[in-house]
């Protein structure tokens, strides 16, 4: 049996946080972001896990909130430094390298427990999961966040991002008077892709979009 | 007056570990056979012997293509038939450590041929194309919970009717990156697992294994509910002492059991900590229910053990026998621990846990329809 | 955090300085560490995930094998159990004169 689906899954945008280190080195990044993070707690974290934490300690999702995580690539850095470390594998470097360590090295950091954490990661459909899965869920509160940090080796194999950045979103049900925007789904004819970097440009640009976004779906986002 | 919906049910399901699918890999648990053999760590480059679970014939060392991608081919070929990927029929694909096999052998030899599969999203590109699916499929990455939040995200897709039926697939193949992580952790030794018994010093034993589940709206024999999830963000390898993360992921199968007869399929690696909490927590939500875990036979199947486990579980119910706990000697952690096989006519249903690094749990309830 | 001892055994100097190196303390000097105070859940706010990463550092220099995590924790009890281990069981050729 097919069900018809028309409506549109949608959710309000209450707070966002945008970073774009562009070509800012992984030391630049950790002196720029360290003193968001507890006195002594940055040592193990990840250019990744900088960028990520420092949105969650925006939107700071509380334990009956939903948390959605999206990269492609994750922890390249501590990926490719754990391969480096054989034959006598570094414990830490594996740990951090494991999907999803950048959400957990902030939230395990400041010992914030989530109820409903989903990490995700793809490639040209990445943005459209992530929001799928994040207008899917039952709280009324999502954040939904995401990112890539720049790798080296990795890169050159075409196994690892070009760029480093991160966002996060809190995601309501219910309008607040702070909403900022909408973000939305619908089954609509047609194809196409959106992948992570391309939905962090629209967000951190605070650009409009009304398009198709995957096979059978189109994503609006809108500003108010 | 508004049609009521079917109800979801898992409308197929199957595994295969080294000793077979389902139906084998059950049959071989109720025998008490233990799939683990001592292995090199670091496979051809040598390394302290520890317990793994390979497909038969595949190396621990990668090959390019994967060496394990006949044992996804194969189970797929099980798959009921359908343009899965396609708009209404979306995959979700769950697993840990995906290609990594591949990684270590490109930074270990510089064969470009290892590339391709060594990222999570090109390695589950090129198994979308081997496979032929559509490109609606999704990548859920959670360490040892990822099958439990397939299922969980395929039945929010129904339910929503943002999908007509969902297929979770999920897979873990073994690899010197794995077993060293796991080595230097040392979790993964020279010993064998013995879940959920008391001894001197923890051990696990780590397995190849790959699953799949249809889930649609009225096919099947199977209902999951009461899916719980729960990440205590307390530390990477530890629980909280108090087992209130296990407690408080355990809530909602509790709450689906309330005045049913259960029996627990827990996580049960071989460590000691975590195997105690899980011991008591399930004790406590589901009092006289007799717990079980089989990783210490077929190893931990890591991102792929909730399904895995769950296609063990559907035999378990359906056979009318559950393999009790598999493992080395030692005394049981609490008087429910099941270390022989036991009887599951009287039942009503299992509970089915998995836990992760980073404090995450996850549980359903699976009946039958 | 307790005042630190005087470091007059060059081994115990030696793994107070592979502890700030490994671990990257950025803001702790080896002199900063004391003798006998827990290293794990102590002063320094290590976790076990130091420990293992103390591990393989030590197994590399020393020559020494830690065979379990329960080991890794007696061994790594202070820094005073971690010279009595290491002197114990390291390579007599690796450690310092």
């Amino acid at each position: 049996m097919r069900l018809f689906f028309s409506a549109m899954l949608e959710r309000h945008i209450d707070l966002l946080f945008t970073d774009d280190a562009g070509g800012e080195s992984p030391a630049a990044t950790r002196d720029r972001l360290k003193g968001l993070f507890p006195p002594g707690s940055t040592r193990r974290m990840t250019t990744l896990g900088l960028l990520v934490g420092a949105g969650l300690s925006r939107v700071d999702p509380g334990e009956d909130d939903a948390l959605v995580y999206a990269s492609g690539y994750a922890e390249s850095c501590a990926l490719e430094g754990f391969l480096g470390s054989f034959p006598t594998p570094s414990p830490t470097l594996f740990q951090t390298s494991i999907h999803p360590s950048a959400v957990q090295q902030s939230l395990i950091g400041r010992q914030r427990p989530i109820r409903e954490f989903l990490p995700m990661s793809g490639s040209s459909l990445l943005a459209f999961h992530a929001v799928r899965a994040s207008l899917l869920m039952a709280a009324p509160r999502c954040v939904l966040c995401g990112g890539e940090e720049r790798g080296t080796w990795l890169l050159e194999h075409g196994l690892a991002s070009g760029r480093t950045f991160a966002f996060a979103a809190a995601l309501t049900r219910e309008r607040t008077g702070a909403a900022i925007g909408t973000l939305g789904i619908s089954r609509d004819g047609g194809g196409g892709a959106l992948g992570l970097a391309p939905f962090f440009d629209l967000l951190r640009e605070r650009k409009a979009f009304d398009g198709m976004v995957a096979p059978g779906w189109r994503l609006r986002l809108k500003w108010n | 007056m508004a049609e009521t919906p079917a109800p979801i049910r898992i409308a197929a399901c199957g595994c295969v570990t080294p000793f077979g699918d389902a139906q084998a890999s059950h049959a071989a648990l109720i025998r008490g056979e233990c799939a683990l053999r001592r292995v090199p760590v670091l496979g051809n480059d040598g390394g302290d012997p520890v317990p793994l679970a390979l497909m038969p014939g595949r190396p621990l060392d990668e090959t390019a293509p994967p060496g394990w991608l006949s044992s996804v081919k194969g189970l797929a070929e099980r798959l009921p038939p359908g343009a899965w990927g396609s708009p209404g029929r979306p995959v979700f694909v769950t697993g840990s450590n995906f290609g990594v096999g591949g990684l270590y052998a490109l930074g270990r030899t510089g064969n470009a041929a290892f590339a391709s599969w060594g990222a999570l999203p090109t390695c589950t590109e090129q198994l979308r194309l081997a496979l032929g699916w559509g490109p609606d499929v999704a990548i859920l990455s959670h360490a040892c919970v990822s099958a439990h939040l397939g299922l969980l995200e395929a039945t929010r897709a129904i339910e929503a009717g943002a999908a007509d039926e969902a297929l979770v697939l999920s897979f873990d193949f073994l690899s010197p990156f794995v077993a060293g992580g796991f080595h230097s952790l040392k979790i993964l030794n020279s010993e064998f697992p013995a879940p959920y018994r008391e001894r001197a010093s923890g051990a696990i034993g780590l397995g190849d294994g790959a699953a799949f589940a249809v889930l649609a709206r009225g096919r099947g024999d199977w209902t999951l509910e009461g899916q719980g999830v729960y990440n205590e963000m307390h530390h990477f390898t530890s629980n909280r002492a108090d087992g209130s993360g296990f407690a408080r992921c355990l809530e909602a199968a509790a709450g689906a059991a309330d005045g049913r007869r259960v029996w627990f399929k827990g996580h049960g690696t071989g460590t000691l900590d975590a195997g105690r909490l899980e011991v008591a927590e399930a004790s406590r939500a589901f009092p006289g229910s007799p717990i079980t875990g089989w990783k210490g036979s077929l190893g931990h199947t890591l991102g792929s053990c909730g399904l895995v486990e769950l296609a063990i579980a559907i035999e378990s119910v359906r056979s009318g026998i559950a393999p009790g706990t598999i493992g080395g000697p030692g005394e049981p952690m609490g008087p429910s621990v099941a270390l022989d096989n036991f009887g599951t006519r009287g039942f009503d249903g299992v509970v089915c846990a998995s836990n992760a690094f980073g404090g995450a749990h996850a549980a359903f309830l699976l009946c039958h329809a | 955090m307790a005042p630190a001892s005087p470091m007059p055994d060059p081994l115990t100097a030696s793994l107070k300085q592979l502890i700030v190196d490994t671990l990257r303390l950025e803001d702790t000097s080896a002199a900063d560490i004391p003798d006998d105070e827990p290293l794990v859940g102590g002063g320094l706010s290590l976790d076990s995930i130091d420990a293992l990463e103390l591990v393989v550092r030590l197994e590399r220099e020393f020559g020494i094998k830690i065979a379990s995590s329960e080991e890794a924790r007696q061994a790594l009890a202070s820094v005073a159990a971690l010279t009595t281990y290491v002197r114990e069981r390291g390579d007599p050729s690796r450690l310092p004169s």
